[in-house]
């Protein structure tokens, strides 16, 4: 039974706050070897993202075809997890006390570019959040690339796991990921990545981004279900689309696009236009984002107009027992 | 014996799954073109001894997932002429050791094909002696009992430099077996 477990993440609702990304990094990446692995993270768009440029630096050209990907750099890319000057300046009983600050240089982290954005201020300056995770992609890339048939992707629910006692940490994945979602323990020298919460999927639960998530904007279920939220909102209401379709990776992680308020002219007046650029979006989302950004304004529309709309309930998430359907008798409310 | 094997580069193009064969279809040279080999038979077993030139010693990658560690490894068929490059078959598989610059013991090794090393702590004996000096590294295996060498005479080799970022298929190795 080939089935598909996926995420929608509705961009118009995330705020940043990194709830999913701390929720994510407590439970699984806490050990050394990985303070640098954020198998969750939340980046600002535009931006250079996390880790830096690796919409750049993976394994697929535009057109979907294989490239040889880069490894990212630990300080340059990735960003070296922080050690701070708490004892000069905390605990400090003679003479000036310092600053709290990092005690070694930083070039980059999870989240450097936080709320810069695009646009010139304050006639079309723009930004918005883009949570990302692994995307269990149908055909993965990883799974491609490794030469010992450590990566799995799982026909009960479709989830891409790396067998740790496989892997021995050749890093061929890390360098095709064209999501760079995989990550190297130097410590342990295996990859590791996003297991999409297995262990509470098995027991019914959604997985830690989503289930902490202070915004509601997750939606976990199969795809093939009808009566779950992913159906709905990819196949029935068509406005939750891929990242980056065009890889070729066949993601099941989706999005809902965010819409955004007119810009102004010099004038202050509304130009009519939206702040964020739907050229920009399409480069996100490939070309099937102007449909669903179309369908989710009419759907508010119809909301404004008072007419009600299905799509936008359950986007609001009005009953968050809605948010997830694990087809799993025992699908409970854990934290 | 005493001999000086020119190596070569597997063809990318034989690896497992779609992106090694596509994302290095360029690599056709191997990273170390030549190595000395000194094999010694004795009642005691057999001790083999590779030097080859490695302008950058990598000996340890536990901060810096970029980087990849220096390491050769030593294989023998357990039938006579199984196949070297793809690694053996399940039929014929392979046995070895394998040294990587940042242990202090070797793992013993099996292949029966492509991507299917398996690695397990050496049998109680095996030890490697590794030196890195003028740009040279100089390691010799000793073996008390290497079962698959004695019965075929055969024997093969491969080396990584982790400054190169080799590992895996991207390694240099004996063209062939080479008959004791």
């Amino acid at each position: 039974m080939n089935r598909q477990l996926a995420m929608v993440l509705d961009l118009n609702k995330c705020l940043g706050c990194q709830t999913c990304t701390v929720a994510c990094k407590k439970l699984w990446n806490q050990d050394q070897g990985t303070d640098y692995a954020y198998w969750n993270n939340v980046e600002t768009a535009p931006g250079k993202g996390f880790p830096r440029l690796w919409q750049e630096t993976g394994g697929r050209n535009a057109d979907g075809s294989v490239k040889r990907g880069e490894i990212p750099s630990l300080d340059a890319d990735y960003g070296r997890a922080w050690k701070f000057n708490h004892d000069k300046t905390f605990f400090k009983s003679n003479g000036p006390r310092e600053w709290l600050k990092p005690e070694s240089g930083t070039q980059w982290g999870p989240n450097w570019d936080e709320d810069h954005g695009a646009g010139a201020y304050p006639q079309e300056n723009h930004y918005f959040y883009l949570p990302r995770l692994c995307n269990h992609c149908t055909h993965p890339a990883c799974l491609d690339a490794c030469p010992r048939g450590a990566i799995e992707k799982r026909s009960d629910n479709g989830i891409v796991l790396v067998n740790q006692d496989q892997c021995h940490g050749y890093r061929f994945c890390v360098e095709a990921c064209p999501y760079k979602k995989v990550y190297f323990d130097p410590k342990r020298q295996v990859s590791t990545k996003c297991i999409f919460c297995l262990p509470r999927i098995e027991e019914g639960v959604a997985p830690a981004c989503a289930r902490q998530c202070p915004g509601r904007l997750r939606f976990v279920g199969f795809l093939d279900d009808p009566a779950g939220p992913i159906h709905k909102l990819v196949n029935e209401y068509k406005v939750a689309i891929p990242l980056h379709p065009e890889f070729g990776t066949g993601p099941n992680v989706y999005y809902v696009p965010p819409l955004s308020p007119e810009g102004i002219d010099d004038e202050g007046r509304p130009t009519g236009k939206p702040r964020i650029p739907p050229a920009y979006l399409e480069s996100l989302f490939g070309p099937a984002v102007h449909d669903a950004m179309a369908r989710l304004a009419a759907e508010r529309e119809k909301t404004t107009r008072g007419e009600g709309s299905a799509v936008m309930d359950l986007l609001i998430a009005y009953d968050w027992s809605k948010n997830f359907a694990l087809d799993d008798a025992r699908t409970r409310e854990v934290i | 014996m005493k001999t000086t094997v020119t190596l070569i580069a597997p063809p990318t193009a034989m690896q497992p799954g779609g992106y090694i064969a596509t994302a290095y279809a360029d690599r056709s040279q191997p990273g170390t073109s030549r190595a000395d080999l000194e094999v010694q038979e004795s009642t005691a077993g057999w001790t083999v001894a590779l030097r080859w030139r490695a302008p950058q010693a990598v000996i340890d990658a536990t901060d810096n997932p970029r980087q990849f560690i220096d390491g050769a490894a030593l294989f023998a068929p357990t039938v006579k002429d199984a196949p070297w490059i793809s690694m053996g078959t399940p039929d014929m598989p392979l046995e070895g050791v394998l040294w990587r610059a940042d242990r202090a013991q070797p793992w013993r090794v099996s292949a029966q094909g492509l991507g299917s090393v398996q690695r397990a702590e050496a049998p109680a004996g095996w030890t490697t002696a590794a030196r890195y000096a003028n740009g040279t590294w100089q390691l010799t295996f000793t073996l008390p009992a290497f079962a698959a060498l004695t019965v075929t005479r055969q024997l093969g080799f491969a080396v990584w430099q982790g400054a190169q970022s080799e590992r895996a298929g991207l390694k240099s190795v004996t063209p062939g077996w080479i008959n004791l």
